[in-house]
């Protein structure tokens, strides 16, 4: 075989290698999905929603679970995001390029690829242990921790897209600065911060670590959001260790629920996104 | 772009209401945003502070040996962090085993190989791996492949490289299953789209015709992505493998179904094991003695302090290759 | 030389020809203004580096200032010191005075938006803001004044009118801007810069961005902007310079190199390297 020869067989086969991969890639994606879907699909029933977790071996459903999770989950996005639209825009507008504002897109970096269970860890210390007890509260703020670095990412690089132009034409007209951001600056990346929230809601949908030691579960009803406090994640972590069929049907069920919501709101932002690049 | 205030003596010299509510408004909406910066910094920091304080019984009381015991004893209150670091290190290193080179493969044929109008539609599936919340993969792992890796795989492992010399002793062991090698794979399934991602980002950002160039003197595919590309985008590369690393060691749910939870050191990837997210997680609820709880904090800590240096290694990376392509961070 | 003063314009008239009737006005005396703009020893750095040296500048009231010159001479920054526009960036600054009606504006305590709600600008690229036609024209009249719904309209309607735009966009004023093809977004642009009425314009090479007929547009509407406002107008087209102003100034590597009639400069130049760049020889 000559040079050529054997540099085009390089070639080929690295193409096939690579071709290879993303097939591997996705037969792993595609066993998982269908997993879920064989397995969850079945146990989705009407109770699944409208009764509570059960006893061992009783009939139920995950309503004061998923009544947990929404709670949670709305609170923390509510709790996260002012919060990180505020820190995105000090780092698009006021500190775009200077020393401190480069540590605080570190730190946030940090944050956002940081292990969740850390977050939990924090926040047991910062309030379960203080309380005394879990809570549905302490569950919010540990998930509103993971969303709040994920929001001033979305929030500093869609600010950073607008062009300058359209900040120097509002000011140039006299309107103070605050207004500009709040008026104009916001309207025009607003899309581009909404699909940060969703892509925030999609991870802590799924999220367990930080909940297991903040919100813990609860079998019932929960009085009030000062107890602990029923969640999917962690009932399906709970079930699908234990030893009872009915279970991990129930298990499945919830798991199925969060993936399809999880890939609903993943391809909603996608759309967003596409849309938002469509306009400009 | 700093506020435009700066240049501005205060408020010497406004005359209209107008002017002064203007001026105190702009004040006061950058305090609130600084604010809210700070508060992101001081979140860190509060959260290494807090596992710090929460460890410090168990760090005060067994000091550096923490680190090396492997005793795990909730009755005599012995505790040491080496089974669920030795776990974490093993099943991180399995998963970048496999996970660095299929998202090197799937980079490139996102990149390269692929059709431009199947790009998207394999790229928008790569990244739904990662979108599936870490539970399902241990739910997945525990019911489907735990028990499709005891059947199948473990067994023939066992039986032949067990016997080999020197790295037999890595694949001896039960066919249950469970144990580090299973976890490593899932792991290592949950890493590719993050290093995959990146990976892509990186290999766009290569000036075209930097590309065509080698192109138009004859260079095959393979030798642009070898000797163009990849030189380029090293240092962003090792960036996105060091992110990857800090996924796979921080890793809590995936983990937890699938490796076991055993106290155990062995050196071989077949048998259950631990991992300090794996500890820290079934067993949080149980601990009952006040040093039980510190040592699951201190570990924490230890986690926290391991995943930093690796995602403070990636950023670092990452920035660089930034720099070269003209982005300002 | 002469060949280019007699330069026919794109505009309807043939016969007209824009330097001779500037020649004849400044003859008339008629060119005669205060001064509403003066700038005194300005210098204008960006970091370590000088982009504007010892600049002097009257701009008169109620008439059409051009300022030319080759690409990086300093003509769109001397520009934006008018309004402070730098402001915004941190590396910038600016030494000397600007004097408007006497008040230096470059002064720490002279507030900014009061300069920018009497110096309105309008820029190369049409940037509407992603709201309707009607909000972004009413825009800075909603922060500064108190009006009643139908006093609003007529703002806006005068603005809109002042900018030749009303009578396309009058059936649509809720739709969104960004739907305007390019010439109207800017004339959409030099609405709202007028809705506030401010006393001077800056226009920053307002036309480069578009076609031939929007130009002509937008040169016609800077003739009728000229009877209320005071206009200052940056640009790289030598020949809209003369079709439309009354004054110009030609800048080279940040300064001031010579200033006057229109006529005068393009015809009689005084200094070697105005007569080089108006004739060709750089560019």
């Amino acid at each position: 075989m000559n040079r050529w020869q054997r540099r085009q067989l390089t070639d080929y086969m690295a193409k096939a290698l690579g071709t290879a991969a993303t097939l591997f890639g996705l037969f792993w994606l595609a066993w998982i999905l269908w997993t879920t879907v064989s397995l969850g699909l079945p146990a989705l029933k009407w109770t699944l929603f409208t009764q509570t977790t059960p006893p061992p071996g009783a009939d139920g459903g995950l309503a004061n679970a998923f009544a947990g999770s929404i709670f949670m989950c709305g609170l923390a996005v509510l709790i996260g995001t002012p919060i990180g639209i505020g820190a995105g825009t000090y780092l698009s507008e006021y500190a775009r390029h200077t020393k401190f504002g480069k540590s605080i897109r570190f730190v946030n970096d940090i944050l956002l690829s940081a292990p969740s269970i850390i977050i939990g860890l924090f926040v047991y210390e910062l309030m379960v242990r203080p309380m005394g007890h879990f809570s549905a509260w302490a569950g919010s703020v540990a998930l509103a921790f993971i969303v709040l670095p994920v929001v001033v990412r979305t929030t500093d690089e869609m600010l950073q897209l607008v062009p300058t132009t359209m900040r120097e034409s509002a000011l140039a007209l006299g309107v103070p600065q605050w207004k500009v951001i709040r008026q104009v600056l916001y309207r025009a990346a607003l899309s581009g911060i909404v699909t940060g929230i969703l892509l925030a809601l999609a991870r802590i949908s799924g999220e367990t670590a930080p909940v297991l030691f903040t919100a813990l579960n609860n079998q019932y009803w929960a009085s009030s959001l000062n107890e602990p406090t029923a969640n999917v994640p962690v009932v399906i972590f709970q079930y699908a260790l234990s030893p009872y069929e009915f279970w991990h049907a129930l298990a499945w069920a919830g798991a199925f629920v969060v993936t399809m919501l999880v890939l609903v709101l993943g391809v909603t932002s996608r759309w967003l996104i596409s849309r938002g690049k469509e306009q400009s | 772009m700093t506020t435009p205030h700066v240049l501005q003596a205060g408020m010497a010299g406004l005359r209209s209401s107008r002017e002064r509510r203007d001026f105190l408004y702009d004040r006061a909406f950058r305090f609130a945003v600084t604010a809210c910066a700070v508060f992101v910094l001081v979140s860190l920091l509060a959260a290494a502070l807090s596992m710090l304080w929460g460890g410090r019984e168990a760090l005060g009381t067994f000091g550096w040996r923490f680190l090396w015991s492997s005793s795990w004893d909730a009755v005599h209150k012995d505790f040491g962090a080496l089974v669920p670091i030795y776990g974490t290190l093993v099943t991180a290193l399995i998963a970048m085993l496999i996970a660095v080179p299929v998202s090197f493969g799937i980079a490139l044929f996102l990149t390269e190989i692929a059709p431009i109008w199947l790009r998207t539609p394999v790229g928008a599936a790569v990244e739904l791996l990662a979108g599936i919340p870490s539970i399902i993969y241990g739910m997945w792992g525990l019911f489907i492949f735990v028990p499709f890796m005891g059947e199948h795989i473990d067994p023939w492992l066992d039986e032949h490289l067990g016997p080999l010399p020197v790295i037999g002793s890595l694949f001896q062991g039960p066919p249950i299953g469970l144990g580090m090698l299973t976890a490593g794979i899932v792991l290592g399934i949950m890493v590719i789209p993050f290093v995959s991602s990146v990976m892509r980002e990186v290999f766009k950002t290569v000036p075209p015709q930097l590309k065509e160039s080698a192109y138009a003197v004859g260079n095959t595919t393979w030798e642009v992505v070898w000797d163009i590309v990849l030189p380029y985008t090293r240092s962003a590369v090792i960036g996105g493998v060091f992110l990857g690393l800090g996924r796979a060691l921080g890793e809590t749910m995936a983990v937890t179904f699938v490796l076991g939870n055993a106290h155990l050191l062995s050196p071989s990837l077949l048998q259950p094991g631990n991992s300090i997210a794996a500890t820290i997680a079934n067993e949080f609820t149980e601990a009952d003695s006040s040093i039980y709880l510190s040592s699951l904090l201190a570990l924490g800590f230890l986690l926290f302090i391991v995943t930093f240096v690796v995602l403070a290694i990636a950023r670092i990376m990452l920035a660089r290759l930034a720099l070269r392509a003209g982005k300002t961070t | 030389m002469a060949n280019f003063a007699r330069q026919r314009t794109i505009m309807n008239d043939e016969t007209l020809d824009p330097l001779s009737i500037t020649a004849r006005r400044a003859a008339s005396g008629v060119l005669d203004a205060p001064a509403k703009i003066t700038a005194q020893k300005l210098n204008f750095y960006y970091g370590e580096s000088r982009a504007l040296t010892d600049v002097n500048l009257v701009v008169k009231e109620k008439r059409v200032t051009a300022l030319i010159g080759p690409s990086g001479c300093g003509k769109s920054t001397l520009l934006r010191v008018f309004n402070r526009m730098y402001a915004i960036y941190p590396k910038l600054r600016a030494e000397g005075e600007v004097l408007l009606d006497g008040e230096n504006v470059l002064d720490a305590r002279y507030p900014i938006n009061r300069l920018r709600t009497k110096v309105g600008m309008v820029f190369q690229k049409p940037v509407p803001f992603p709201m309707s036609i009607y909000d972004n024209v009413a825009y800075a009249l909603r922060h500064y004044e108190r009006l009643t719904r139908g006093q609003l309209d007529e703002r806006v309607e005068g603005a809109l009118k002042s900018a030749a735009l009303w009578a396309e966009v009058k059936d649509k004023l809720e739709h969104s801007a960004l739907g305007l093809s390019g010439g109207q977004q800017q004339r959409l642009c030099v609405a709202r810069a007028v809705a506030l009425k401010p006393e001077v314009l800056l226009l920053d090479e307002p036309t480069s961005a578009l076609d031939p007929i929007s130009t002509a547009r937008i040169e016609q509407l800077i003739d009728d902007l000229k009877v209320d406002y005071t206009v200052l107008i940056v640009t790289h087209n030598m020949q809209q310079a003369a079709r439309v102003s009354e004054f110009t100034g030609f800048m080279f590597l940040g300064e001031l190199i010579e200033f006057g009639v229109t006529s005068d400069l393009f015809t009689r130049p005084n200094n070697r390297k105005t007569e080089d760049y108006i004739t060709g020889r750089f560019g």
